[in-house]
């Protein structure tokens, strides 16, 4: 076992697949000379080549459609979009091709595409580097959506995502990149796609969260445990198709929910969660389903103060939680 | 000229394609323009739901280019493309079957008329959005050249498509990596009710290859013969590793842009004098003159071809809707079967 950070471990990842299977290759902006703005693609182009990693132009619809072409004629592209607000120009692609490709064509032609996403704030990355924009894809089935929080998930979903035959949409947070450390087996392994972590287990109430505020969940979790309040706390991993039976299993337990997610509240990835849990665990809950998300504004703002009141913390869920427990 | 049988013979060199070669892009063009009929007829008198897109009168504009390719070339069709699949060999029951949606055709139902696709032989099912081809396309033809094959890509889509951003980082890429693809742009002077001027300031769409560093080229695009010589050079060009290449077709389309548009807002004049360019007789004439084809000739492959046509609109029609609930298959792989909704 070795302490790898998640940005390590998404390099890890990459290099192991790539070495396992001539048929993956990289496209994205900076990934090759460069190694990627982040340096995920760190040493990749010295190891496989100019065919296999690929500085492309500035052509975010190219980059998604592009890999789409290749993974019909038997690839698997895993490109890079360099950053989650530059994605919309993809969104065609993405929605039209890669989403609808297995059905409009009756399951003839698939698409196994893994397209890498750097997202997220808390980097002073202002309003145009700072979005995670999983919102956008979660109401599109025939998409996977992931965002893994560890360096152990980022690289077992990310080779789940490479060898599966669906098209995934990866968000890796930037924010996580060099500050989360932890021991992965050197071994291969793999994490499964649609199934949510259960990190703490407890009694008093279901807290559901993914990506960063994961962490800062956990802050507020540990805290709250040593007032003496059982949270059990459960990490999605996979936003589509989401982990109903483990939420689920927990209201069933708890009865009470909080919802954290990092983008704006409206339409979010919890609005659907929280939705499902109204709509079919009505009978167990005693309490509102209540989020603590980001601000309904247009974009996270940059001024640092501000920035921090925009996104959710361990304070605001600590609230939360504790006004749904007097419930 | 007028020309023997024998001297016909040596004319038909003279031309530089075989006779069989002749033959076949007659064939095809036959074909496509004989299918492309009935299917209008049918949609009229309520056959099949939806609507219909025509390509008569821009049947060379396809038939040229797909005549003699390999069955692993892919065809990355719009929706007025029905000459690629009838040429590329798509059994004419299954390119009828897309049509009326019905079970037995390969995406079950789930597409769109006109929207044909056939693994099989390399057609990809097309979405709506146009230029979704020319783009995915040249992903597959990066995929070909990644993977050191000598397979080529054939992109299909009208000279509106050109307009959008998409088609333009897809030529751009293509160029930068000399890319195995042949762009085929039917201008057919309108895009719905918009007139080809007011989709670009410059008078040929393949000045638009300048800008990506490689080869464009305007031509007549209802000549089969001129069509499909000129894309096989480029086909050949592509397969050597030399580029791709836009080759800009001149031609028309006869009816609205689809069977509900009743096209009033072009003159009859400009339509006529297109009906006189009529793609088929023009490959007839030439045909006939090189003494490949007969009148007699032409009126058993006539009847072979309506006969085929009979058959497979037979099945169709007698063929099946899939069951509603296919409506939840082809979403993802096995592993991640769609819940069903219990109301
Ligand atoms: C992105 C997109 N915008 C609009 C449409 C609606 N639409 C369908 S075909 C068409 C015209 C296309 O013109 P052209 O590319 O010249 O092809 P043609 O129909 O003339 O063969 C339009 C506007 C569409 N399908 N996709
Ligand atoms: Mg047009």
């Amino acid at each position: 076992m070795k302490k790898v950070t998640y940005i390590e471990a998404i390099t890890q990842a990459l290099d192991e697949e790539m070495a396992r299977d001539e048929r993956v290759f990289l496209i994205g902006e900076d990934i090759a000379v460069y190694g990627g703005v982040f340096k995920a693609t760190k040493g990749l182009l010295d190891k496989y080549g100019a065919e296999r990693v690929i500085d492309s132009p500035i052509s975010e619809v190219y980059i998604a459609g592009g890999s789409v072409g290749a993974a019909l004629v038997g690839l698997r592209p895993v490109p890079e979009i360099q950053f989650a607000d530059f994605i919309t120009p993809s969104m065609d692609m993405i929605i039209q091709q890669m989403a609808k490709m297995r059905y409009r064509t009756g399951g003839q032609w698939t698409c196994p595409v893994t397209m890498r996403v750097c997202c997220g704030a808390d980097i002073a990355g202002g309003l145009y580097h700072s979005q995670t924009n999983e919102q956008w894809f979660v109401s599109q089935p025939g998409l996977i959506v992931l965002m893994p929080s560890t360096p152990y998930d980022a690289k077992g979903l990310l080779k789940s995502a490479i060898r599966g035959d669906d098209p995934v949409i990866y968000f890796e947070h930037k924010r996580l990149y060099r500050w989360i450390k932890e021991e992965i087996p050197e071994d291969d392994f793999t994490v499964p796609i649609g199934k949510a972590a259960i990190r703490k287990e407890g009694t008093d109430l279901t807290l559901v969260t993914y990506g960063l505020m994961y962490h800062r969940s956990l802050e507020a979790v540990n805290s709250l445990e040593e007032e003496g309040i059982s949270v059990e706390l459960i990490d999605m991993r996979t936003l589509l198709p989401w982990d109903r039976e483990t939420i689920f299993e927990s209201v069933k337990k708890t009865s009470k929910v909080v919802l954290v997610q990092e983008t704006s509240k409206t339409c979010g990835v919890m609005a659907e969660v929280g939705a499902a849990i109204a709509e079919e665990m009505f009978d167990y809950l005693d309490a509102p389903v209540t989020r603590v998300c980001g601000l309904d504004v247009p974009a996270v703002p940059f001024a640092p103060p501000m920035e921090h009141f925009f996104l959710p913390n361990a304070e605001k869920i600590t609230r939360a939680v504790k006004k749904v427990l007097e419930y | 000229m007028a020309a023997t049988k024998k001297g016909g013979k040596s004319s038909a060199q003279q031309i530089g394609l075989s006779e069989e070669t002749l033959l076949g892009l007659y064939t095809s063009l036959l074909k496509t323009r004989l299918l492309d009929e009935r299917f209008r007829r049918l949609f009229r008198q309520g056959r099949f739901a939806g609507t219909y897109f025509s390509a008569v009168g821009q049947e060379a504009t396809t038939v040229g280019p797909t005549y003699g390719l390999r069955i692993e070339d892919i065809i990355a069709p719009s929706h007025r493309e029905i000459g690629a699949s009838v040429t590329k060999g798509v059994p004419l029951v299954m390119i009828a079957a897309q049509v009326y949606a019905r079970s037995m055709s390969l995406d079950k139902g789930k597409s769109h008329p006109c929207h044909w696709g056939y693994k099989p032989l390399g057609v990809i099912t097309p979405a709506s959005t146009v230029a979704g081809q020319t783009i995915v396309g040249t992903g597959c033809a990066m995929g070909f050249k990644i993977q050191k094959k000598d397979n080529v890509v054939l992109a299909f889509f009208g000279e509106g498509s050109t307009s959008r951003g998409g088609w333009h980082e897809a030529l751009n890429f293509a160029g930068i990596h000399k890319l195995p693809i042949v762009y085929i742009c039917q201008n057919n002077l309108w895009a719905e009710s918009v007139t080809a001027t007011l989709q670009a300031g410059i008078e040929h769409f393949s000045d638009r290859a300048r800008a990506y560093g490689f080869p464009g080229i305007t031509i007549d695009g209802n000549d089969v013969v001129l069509v499909h010589k000129t894309a096989g050079e480029a086909i050949a060009r592509a397969r050597a590793g030399e580029g791709p290449t836009l080759i800009e077709c001149m031609t028309y389309r006869w009816y609205g842009h689809s069977e509900i548009d009743p096209a009033d807002y072009r003159a009859q004049e400009e339509l006529d004098k297109w009906k006189k360019k009529d793609p088929v007789p023009t490959a007839e004439k030439l045909l006939m003159e090189l003494g490949v084809l007969t009148t007699q000739k032409r009126e058993a492959l006539a009847d072979e071809i309506n006969q085929e046509i009979d058959e497979a609109i037979d099945a169709c029609e007698k063929g099946k809707y899939s069951e509603p609930e296919e409506a939840y298959n082809d979403v993802y792989s096995e592993q991640f079967p769609v819940r069903r909704e219990e109301v």
